[in-house]
Formats: C-alpha cells, structure tokens, sequence
C-alpha cells in the first residue's frame, strides 16, 4: 500500500486525503447503495463519513468491513452490478485519460511494459454496470492524468454504441488537488472545482489533457467543514482503524485520540 | 475469472460476460471471442469456462469426510466447485457436525473435497482472517529477498528448505499460535 507520509497529523492542519474523503462523501446521496473494492481506504472512509453525516439511509458493502456480510466472495457483487443493484463504485488507475478510460495493467507497450500490475478485469464490467463510477487517485500529475491510457482495461461511457447494455459510467474524479467531473456533452473530463491552497493553474500544469477551464468560472471550495471534519476524526477515524487500519496509522498517527 | 468460473462449475463451454467489448483485453486475449445473442443480436463478449486440474484452498474448519468452512470474502467455494480435484488446507481438524460457518465463512460440501489437509498456520505468511494476521514483516523480507538469485537462495534455504516439516516452518519464522 502507498504511503502518504508518517508524521501523526497537526490538529488543524488537513491531510490531502482527508480532503478527498470530503469530497467523495458529498458526492453520495441518502438511500443509494455503494460499494468499494479492494485497497479503496478513501473511498471507504467517504462512504464513512456520507453515512454519518447527511447520508444515514446509504447502504454500504465496503470490501473489508466486519460488519458488511456478504453471503459469498466477489461473484455476489459483480452480479448485483450486472443486476444495476449497485448505485456508486470506486476506481482507480495508474493512468485516466481525457475521455475517462483507465488503465490498471501496464505502463508502456504491452509485452514490454514498464510497469506490471495484477488484476483490474473486474473493472470493464463495474465501470460500465455500476450506476456511476468514482474515480479516485492519491496522485495528481501528467504521468497519471494522460491524453490517451496506455492500456485500456475499463471506459467511462460508451463512445460508439457498441455496449447497449451499459449502465453507467464515469461522474466524478478525485484528486489531492481537485474534484473533476465527467462532461457528457464535451465527452471528457473537466475541472469542477479546486481545494482551499490550490489554484486552477496548479491542476492545469499538472494535468496532461486540456480541462477546459477556458471561458468557465473554477470555484474554489472546501468539502470538509467543520462538522464533517470533527466526524472524520470521531467515528469515521474509530471505523478505519477497524478496516484500513494501516492507513488509518498513516492519516491519523498510532494513538487513538480520547473523545 | 469469476464467470469462467461459474461456467466451469456447470461444465458449460463458455459464458457471455458484460465488459470487455470497449477495452483493450481484445487486443491482448486471443481467447476472448466475440458472440451475437442469438435472442436479441446483441453482440458480447464470451470468455472459456476454467475448471483446474487441482485447486488448493485455505479453510478454516474441515472434518474427515472433506466438510469445510472457508472465508465468504474470498471465491474459495466456487473455486473448489469448478475444479476437478480440491485440496483444503485447513486451520482446524473437526466433528462433522461441527463444520458451521461463522459470520464470516460458508459451508463447502465434502463432495467438492479431495483431500483435507490439517495445518494450522498454513496461510503463513498471509493471514487467516479471525485467527491471525498478514505477518508484513515477513512479507517485507521475502520482497527484499526475491530481488536477486542470492538473496532469494538463502530464503528459500531458511524457510522452505531446512525447516523438515509445517512445525519446524512455523517455528522457524517465528510464527505464534495466538497469532500475534
């Protein structure tokens, strides 16, 4: 797992992460039902803290979590999927281009890669037959955010027609610097808005495709509040440490705080 | 995988998946083939059923007439139901009657197993969910020593080849029954 840094962090200072938990809780609406894959911490605590704040009725199948019983393994919930029983899933990539493809496999040509990662099949079919998908990534530069993937392993839509049977597909994208979102009608990813400390240039330099921010107003907003941070650090912290309890070290050091 | 799974349980040829059709496993997957619904001409993609020779799962609770409980997180089941041979390495060596999955676990019938072997620590140094952890120390050495054949040798000296049997393993990586 990738390590975001060691130090327990400063009481008001707000670690990356936690701002992309925020940011993903609020993209998830009450009564929808969401899950979350393997290594998915900050999808994870998102879905947390949605449910702990203004989203008390989101049903959760959090891969990992103890309190989340399923009758049996992956096939039950690639088959809700199939079944459009799951509303919002979580991706990520070592590459995500403009029109929203991710690539989870390779870097470079295929039978010479770079770089080899196992796994990622699961993702062609969740990307197309979840409701809508979350990307989500702890790096924000030109190596990630790329024109064109190297490797396609999942779409975000259906650019020609040929999967009819298609759900759903790509809505939002999380990054350390920003939210993105999917434009249906420019059939690619633009920026939404910035976090507090980021500025649109900052995200245009590191991101490797035009995002057009020309001509559009780029807000800048933060999607914790005090509220949800007092949450994420409370119930949501105790949770993680149950389920992402490596990452739970990393955000919020190794003392259980008293509250 | 799951799905060619599904169909390898069933014996069946092969199974229409959704996905694929837009990605570049096409290109990559000579055995991914494309197939016209005969009932609506949609096109999908079908993938060939897996049915392995042998499978070798982990479980938690096993009996002698092949009886197991597996984790419910993990496919171990239907691995177990579409491979021609199973063996099950278990944590525990039970009564049949009882087999019974806890919260986390389900029931694999002893028709699916061929062999069940007791071993207790036998997921080292991976973990076994409610029983004990992933050791990520050792994790962590044997990535340090599979970078070069030196390295990797004296690892698998240490810990595969000297130890004569599971016991002298788990003794000699350190490995605690309470699993801490």
């Amino acid at each position: 797992m990738r390590k975001w840094g060691s130090k327990p962090m400063e009481n008001k200072t707000i670690h990356p992460s936690e701002r992309m938990i925020g940011a993903i809780a609020r993209l998830l609406k009450n009564g929808e039902r969401v899950a979350t894959g393997t290594l998915s911490p900050i999808p994870a605590a998102g879905c947390f803290l949605a449910k702990y704040t203004h989203a008390p009725e989101l049903e959760l199948l959090i891969y990992g979590d103890p309190e989340n019983r399923l009758s049996e393994g992956f096939h039950e919930l690639f088959g809700l999927a199939q079944q459009g029983k799951i509303d919002v899933f979580f991706l990520s990539g070592i590459q995500i281009d403009q029109r929203g493809s991710v690539n989870l496999s390779v870097l470079g040509d295929y039978r010479k890669p770079s770089l080899r990662l196992p796994g990622g099949a699961g993702s062609s079919m969740l990307y197309a037959m979840s409701g809508r998908t979350i990307l989500f990534t702890n790096n924000h530069n030109r190596k990630l955010f790329v024109p064109k993937a190297d490797f396609v392993n999942a779409t975000g839509f259906d650019e020609t027609g040929i999967t009819p049977w298609r759900r759903g597909g790509l809505s939002h994208v999380v990054t350390p610097l920003c939210v993105m979102a999917f434009d249906f009608s420019r059939k690619q990813i633009i920026l939404d808005y910035v976090f507090p400390g980021v500025t649109v240039d900052q995200v245009v330099e590191n991101t490797g495709f035009d995002l057009a921010v020309e001509g559009r107003d780029i807000p800048t907003f933060d999607p914790l509040g005090e509220t949800d941070l007092a949450t994420l650090r409370g119930p949501v912290q105790a949770k993680m440490r149950q389920v992402y309890p490596l990452f739970a070290r990393t955000i919020w050091g190794a003392e259980t705080p008293s509250e | 995988m799951l799905l060619g799974l599904q169909a390898g349980v069933h014996n069946l040829p092969f199974i229409p998946v959704f996905g694929f059709l837009d990605s570049d496993y096409l290109r990559i997957r000579p055995d991914l083939k494309m197939l016209k619904d005969p009932y609506t001409g949609i096109e999908y993609v079908v993938v060939p059923a897996i049915m392995p020779d042998w499978a070798v799962i982990h479980a938690t609770k096993g009996d002698r007439n092949g009886g197991i409980t597996t984790l419910s997180a993990r496919n171990d089941r239907l691995l177990a139901m579409a491979s021609r041979k199973t063996i099950a390495v278990v944590e525990e060596l039970v009564e049949p009657d009882q087999v019974l999955p806890g919260l986390h676990e389900v029931y694999c019938a002893p028709v699916h197993i061929d062999a069940v072997v007791v071993a207790p620590g036998g997921a080292h140094p991976t973990g076994c969910p409610g029983r004990y952890d992933i050791d990520a120390a050792h994790m962590a050495a044997y990535v340090t020593a599979a970078k070069d054949e030196s390295s990797f040798q004296k690892y698998l000296e240490t810990y595969i080849l000297a130890p004569k049997d599971h016991t002298e393993y788990l003794a000699q990586v350190g490995f605690k029954t309470d699993g801490k």
